[in-house]
């Protein structure tokens, strides 16, 4: 999925003299063709993340489109305030590029790991928050991005095994849907979309999957219409349980006095200090591939 | 010194303006606008090329504290209607405390938080260099400012970009918002701090055009320069001058009267 992003970031440099690429000295093996095609509009910073926000809003000022590059929280957590004076508050198009989604990083421990995020980046108005599920999904947020007139945030997951669309989807902007159902809906983003694909193959029930790559502003309407005659809602993410999508969706039901089912999977908001890989942890949490069939099907009688 | 006569009067005009504003709106940060009056005086009146404001060089006041001196700089430089300046700190007014660049086209940046307009004027002096474009940039910090770690993040790279289109000025009256820089942290040696840093550094009066001008206009040799520019906070108001409480203290009538007295 980190490909699928630069590989567009690239693609679009070429043509667009303007695209500027920042990173914080990340990005081994990932951006070095974009270095050596554009030497003279990559820059990487260091680990100096205070620096590198401030001085990408100064490049925007002075007319560049500037793509920031880092593991997540050193991009959003550490210079915190600079996105939101220099760059949202500035109303900056900035494109924040974000490594390592949820626990992507394990078994690197807590310190990388970006189980906070949304919730941070939540409370910065302006900011739009995109996570794609899978390589499909990413290019279309960076093209998004490069559209966009506000800044972006685009949460990448370290590496993803497996595509979830077979094709490009229509938009992003929107939640998708995946597969059809009438009894309960599923609804979850970004790389939780490989535990995803596991529960669409081994679950035979008539349960409606949606992959919702635009967490914030999130079109409400749409995803009503793709609840039409559902009751029952499973949010499910690799992220704190509370404060991410699933608090979202809880907000939009209790303010628009909805009445439907809401059962929120994800991580406990509680520090991680198990040593664990990818798997154990969604294991530990509740939101592997197996405990999400499980509810599903608590409920689904 | 005859030669910045018509500076000097500017400058008197301006520190009369924000005393006056300064009373009308109860604002804080008084001394610190006074301390860096011929600085911006300096900028405005003499180096910054705006007559082509699309080609305009560039000043980011990080220090945005003391926003009231630029605002005043900036309507008698014909930015900013007179209404508006009196405006400043009130309710429904047009100018806040400190910087939105949404309010005025020649503010280029939304600054408060120390340490961020310096690496956002970085940012965009880099930019216009890799476009050959030719306009400088100008930013200036204050000293309690330099403590923020970010400025010793950009001071780093700076040298290391060869940027030459790129001048900073500190605003060196030695206090800051609870005492004096040299008692709270171990500010100086100064200048070999940043010339360790790869930066030129030239240290003066910050109170003298003949020595500002000159170190603006002192053409950069592919390095960052920073003007270290010794300062008196309050400066131009006896009873203000190097007195920490007009960080904050807010000006009454009386006190608008005896300073008008100074500034004849």
């Amino acid at each position: 999925m980190r490909n699928a992003v630069i590989n567009t970031v690239l693609e679009f440099a070429k043509k667009d003299k303007k695209i500027f690429l920042v990173a914080g000295d990340a990005g081994f093996g990932v951006l070095d063709q974009f270095k050596r095609l554009f030497p003279e509009r990559f820059l990487n910073l260091g680990v100096a993340e205070q620096n590198m926000i401030s001085f990408s809003s100064g490049l925007a000022l002075a007319g560049f489109c500037v793509f920031v590059y880092d593991i997540i929280p050193f991009l959003l957590y550490r210079p915190y305030e600079q996105i939101r004076n220099d760059i949202c508050y500035q109303r900056l198009p900035v494109k924040l590029i974000g490594i390592g989604s949820g626990i992507t990083y394990a078994p690197q421990g807590i310190t990388h790991y970006a189980v906070e995020d949304i919730i941070i980046a939540r409370s910065l108005p302006n900011l739009i928050i995109l996570s794609p599920a899978d390589s499909f999904e990413a290019k279309k947020c960076v093209e998004f991005s490069l559209k966009s007139k506000y800044p972006v945030y685009i949460r990448v997951s370290k590496n993803i095994k497996e595509n979830i669309h077979k094709e490009f989807p229509e938009t992003i902007e929107e939640p998708i849907l995946i597969k059809d159902g009438k009894k309960i809906a599923v609804l979850f983003y970004g790389s939780i979309s490989e535990e995803i694909i596991k529960v669409i193959k081994n679950l035979n029930l008539d349960v409606k999957f949606i992959s919702i790559p635009m967490i914030w502003p999130l079109n409400f309407k749409k995803l009503l219409s793709l609840l039409k005659n559902i009751n029952i809602i499973i949010t499910v993410e690799e992220h704190f349980k509370e404060g991410g999508l699933g608090s979202i969706i809880s907000e939009f039901l209790l303010k628009n006095n909805i009445r439907k089912r809401l059962i929120k999977l994800g991580i406990e908001n509680e520090f991680i200090h198990s040593v664990n890989n990818i798997e154990g942890l969604r294991k530990k949490y509740g939101i592997s591939s197996q405990d999400i069939i499980k509810v599903i099907k608590e409920f689904y009688g | 010194m005859q030669n910045f006569k018509n500076l000097e009067d500017i400058s008197k005009k301006i520190r009369r303006l924000i005393i006056d504003v300064s009373y009308k709106a109860g604002s804080p940060h008084t001394a610190c606008c006074l301390s860096c009056v011929e600085i911006l005086v300096a900028l405005y009146f003499y180096k910054l090329r705006m007559k082509n404001f699309k080609k305009r060089d560039i000043f980011v006041l990080s220090k945005a504290h003391a926003a009231l001196s630029l605002y005043c700089t900036l309507m008698l430089r014909g930015f900013l209607s007179k209404k508006d300046l009196y405006s400043f700190y009130s309710d429904g007014g047009k100018l806040p405390a400190h910087l939105d660049r949404f309010t005025n086209k020649a503010i280029e940046a939304s600054c408060g938080s120390l340490g961020h307009g310096f690496s956002i004027a970085l940012g965009m002096a880099y930019g216009y260099k890799i476009k050959k474009d030719k306009r400088k940039v100008f930013t200036l910090i204050g000293d309690g400012e330099a403590e923020e770690g970010s400025i010793w993040e950009g001071a780093l790279f700076a040298s290391r970009l060869n940027i030459d289109n790129f001048v900073v000025i500190l605003d060196y009256n030695n206090l800051q918002g609870y005492g004096f820089v040299n008692k709270i942290c171990y500010f100086e040696p100064i200048k070999d701090k940043w010339q360790a840093f790869g930066w030129d550094v030239v240290v003066i009066d910050g109170h003298n055009f003949k020595e500002i001008i000159n170190a603006l206009d002192k053409p950069n040799n592919r390095k960052p320069r920073i003007i270290i520019a010794k300062t008196i906070k309050g400066k131009g108001i006896s009873f203000m001058e190097n007195d920490l409480k007009w960080h904050y203290y807010v000006v009454t009538k009386d006190i608008r009267d005896k300073a008008y007295k100074e500034l004849l």
